[in-house]
């Protein structure tokens, strides 16, 4: 078995800690004696047993590997180019499953001719790495460059065609998973193959920080980060759920409950008695969510609603309501476990008539003559806006009515701070009346406005 | 003590329990490095089965601990016993205070619950701290204590240290996170559903009654299921107990077309039963087209 360089060792700890995993000097002593009283373990085995304490970072620590240790293979990589652009005139005009897939991208070898079978040990053959340093040097975004790389492979009218295939029946169900499989499969490694090309690049691990689930925009997680996301806030949640309100700090066992202890007492005829103390509650006012739910900020609210149905226990009210330019309640959503509704009243807008342009002033005019009076003055009122008002009229004196009645007013924004001020964003208007506006942008954001709100 | 992860899976085999190459290298570094072991998971997947397999392999005494909400040090650490103290004072009526004082906050009046059982037993053991997920912070909190030094303080007796290091295995099933200093003080496992081949040698092992095809078809038939969009995907009991189900109705093989009514015994709710008998009906559909 080989032995790891202590060189690529150090680096790989570094990159681990440059993405946020918590790696101790104990971890770092224990990896080492493994890796010398073990040496026929193999080295991913042992670090990867031993470096990572969360089962959520599995995933970056393969990344990082990849590109740590397993990075040398990347010349490999290069002499596979001439191969590969070979291989790629013999897969001219091809055509996929669905009847579809005809031509190429320009890149490398169609996915379309290669069907389903995948040598997924040969899979990177399919994009020249020269292109990929063409692109990662063009300066694109991360999310563009993946784009192009796919389209590049023909993934886009692969996918199709096998979506068209199952819809049409042609496709078993088992089939069908293992295509996604494929898909997944695909996604992840030209993903993988961007962030080395863009980490060689830039000769920093600040890439992959990007890339990293908590620190990336709500609005771009796939489906299996956004699954992380969802674990973590019921995490979060079931944490702030156990924390005592803080009525009953003082002493962390509640208060002596004299009703308990006589009626112990006389179970034990007067003689013993044990001291028993009230069940401590947790602080319970009641919540107003108002969220903000156009196009450009329906994966947000997905989240945050997602969080208030974990936290419903803490509160003794809840209310939730969904805006564009008009307000609708949707609280009944927060009761059912099942977000699929609140997913679909998202994406439908509630059925209602709108322009789809959100109107700040409108909704906070008409939430503070319609809804504000049923309203408790203990409540606290969450905003989750992005506080573009498309050049509407921000009518300040209501959002301020509002501010007033209730205890405090949290407002989560999207965007970037310096974006609060452009010309039709009205954030700055009602900034002044908030207890605070928090950017809400990725998770870590979130994971703060929930410690700090909560 | 076992010398390679080969090794503690064979031992593990032999009482019972299938265990994965990768969870068997962290089992076996975790007990190598004799640091306790935190295993985490969706429930049924054989967590709690793990730690009582490795008890039996190793062939220690198991004092478990389950964790609920509420759950504090006079329970799961020590309490006084109160009554004793009592008769002891009564007595001793004529005896010198400075002596009954020392003398009632000894160990004779000391209840071990099972933290404090695991840290005093002469013989080896191993500790199963199980769903701690389920305890408060404050617990968690109290816990590093013993998880990294394998001590407890007990404020009238000082500290105590344990005589033959018990083996640590704490379980979780997700539902909340745990501090960073709890993590640190663990080596991770994260326990998932078996795969195919896995599942098929523990429904083999745990119900040899069962036919071959049987057997197979149920182990395809849950992996298919785990798939599906369910509140909760059936765990490797619930498959053992679907499978001995379907024995007991004298199945020899698996049909979609007659699955009705034992559907519950593989999920839990009537929304994923609902949500798989109309997946049945095109799964039927399908296998029907297959074999034409």
């Amino acid at each position: 078995m080989e032995t790891m360089d202590g060189w690529v060792f150090i680096r790989l700890v570094h990159a681990l800690r440059q993405v946020s995993l918590p790696i101790s000097s104990q971890d770092i002593l224990d990896a080492q004696t493994c890796l010398v009283r073990y040496p026929d373990i193999p080295c991913k085995q042992i670090l990867k047993s031993l470096l990572i304490h969360r089962p959520q970072d599995a995933g970056i620590f393969e990344t990082v590997w990849k590109i740590a240790v397993e990075n040398r293979e990347s010349t490999e990589l290069k002499d596979s180019l001439d191969a590969t652009l070979k291989d790629k005139e013999e897969n001219r005009d091809s055509q996929g499953i669905g009847g579809q897939g005809a031509g190429r991208g320009s890149g490398g070898i169609s996915l379309t001719a290669i069907g389903d079978i995948l040598d997924h040990c040969h899979i990177s053959k399919l994009i020249p790495f020269s292109r990929l340093e063409e692109l990662a040097s063009s300066g694109a975004e991360y999310e563009e460059v993946v784009k192009t790389v796919l389209a590049d492979i023909d993934y886009y009218t692969w996918i199709n065609s096998f979506d068209l295939a199952y819809q049409r029946g042609t496709l078993s169900e088992d089939e069908w998973y293992t295509h996604q499989n494929n898909r997944a499969f695909i996604l992840r490694e030209i993903q993988q193959q961007v962030l080395m090309s863009q980490v060689t690049l830039e000769n920093s691990w600040k890439p992959l920080v990007r890339q990293h689930w908590l620190f990336k925009p709500l609005s771009s997680l796939s489906e299996e980060e956004k699954e992380l996301v969802r674990t973590s806030i019921r995490k979060w949640a079931r944490k702030l759920a156990l924390r005592p309100g803080s009525r009953w700090k003082s002493y962390n066992k509640g208060t002596i409950d004299i009703g308990k202890i006589v009626q112990q007492s006389v179970q034990w005829e007067g003689g013993l008695f044990h001291l028993c103390y009230r069940r401590r509650i947790p602080r319970a006012p009641e919540l107003v969510v108002l969220c903000d739910v156009s196009n450009s900020m329906a994966s947000f609210v997905e989240f945050l609603i997602h969080l208030v149905t974990c936290l419903r226990a803490r509160f003794r009210k809840i209310r939730v309501f969904f805006f564009i330019d008009s307000v609708w309640d949707v609280s009944e959503f927060v009761w059912d476990d099942d977000l699929s509704g609140v997913k679909q009243e998202i994406k439908s807008w509630g059925h209602k008539a709108s322009s789809g342009f959100s109107d700040y002033g409108a909704v906070f005019k008409e939430l503070a003559e319609n809804i504000l009076r049923e309203v408790s003055s203990r409540a606290i009122l969450i905003v989750l806006g992005d506080g573009k008002n498309n050049y509407r009229p921000a009518q300040p004196e209501y959002f301020a009515r509002i501010s007033e009645k209730v205890r405090k007013v949290f407002w989560l924004n999207p965007l970037e701070e310096m974006e609060w001020s452009e010309p039709d964003n009205v954030m700055k208007v009602y900034q002044n009346n908030c207890s605070k506006v928090y950017r809400c942008r990725t998770a870590s954001d979130l994971q703060r406005i929930v410690k700090d709100v909560f | 003590m076992k010398t390679s992860p080969l090794d503690l899976a064979h031992e593990l085999k032999k009482e019972g329990y299938l265990i994965g190459q990768e969870a068997a290298t962290t089992l076996f570094l975790a007990l190598a490095l004799e640091k306790p072991c935190l295993i985490e998971g969706p429930a049924g997947v054989g967590k709690t089965q793990l730690a009582l397999a490795l008890a039996r392999a190793e062939k220690r005494r198991l004092i478990r601990l389950q964790c609920y909400e509420g759950l504090d040090i006079s329970k799961a650490l020590y309490d006084w016993n109160y009554a004793k103290q009592l008769l002891r004072l009564q007595l001793a009526k004529t005896e010198d205070w400075d002596e009954i004082k020392f003398d009632l906050y000894s160990e004779e009046f000391l209840l071990s619950r099972p933290l404090l059982e695991a840290i005093l037993s002469p013989e080896p053991v191993l500790l199963l701290i199980d769903e701690l997920d389920k305890s408060d912070e404050e617990f968690e909190s109290f816990l590093l204590e013993l998880l990294a030094e394998q001590q407890v303080s007990i404020p009238e007796l000082g500290t105590l240290t344990s005589k033959t290091k018990p083996i640590v295995i704490l379980t979780s099933n997700n539902s909340r996170d745990f501090s960073d200093a709890l993590r640190r003080r663990c080596i991770h496992i994260y326990l998932t559903y078996p795969s195919l081949e896995r599942e098929i040698s523990i429904l083999s092992s745990h119900a040899p009654e069962l036919s071959r095809g049987l057997t197979k078809d149920v182990c395809e038939f849950v992996a298919k299921i785990r798939k599906l969009p369910l509140q909760k995907l059936p765990s490797v009991s619930e498959t053992i107990d679907f499978a001995r189900a379907l024995d007991a109705l004298q199945k020899v093989e698996l049909n979609y077309g007659d699955l009705m009514g034992t559907l519950s015994v593989l999920l839990k709710y009537p929304k994923d039963v609902a949500k798989l008998e109309e997946r049945l009906k095109k799964w039927e559909t399908e296998a029907l087209r297959s074999r034409e």
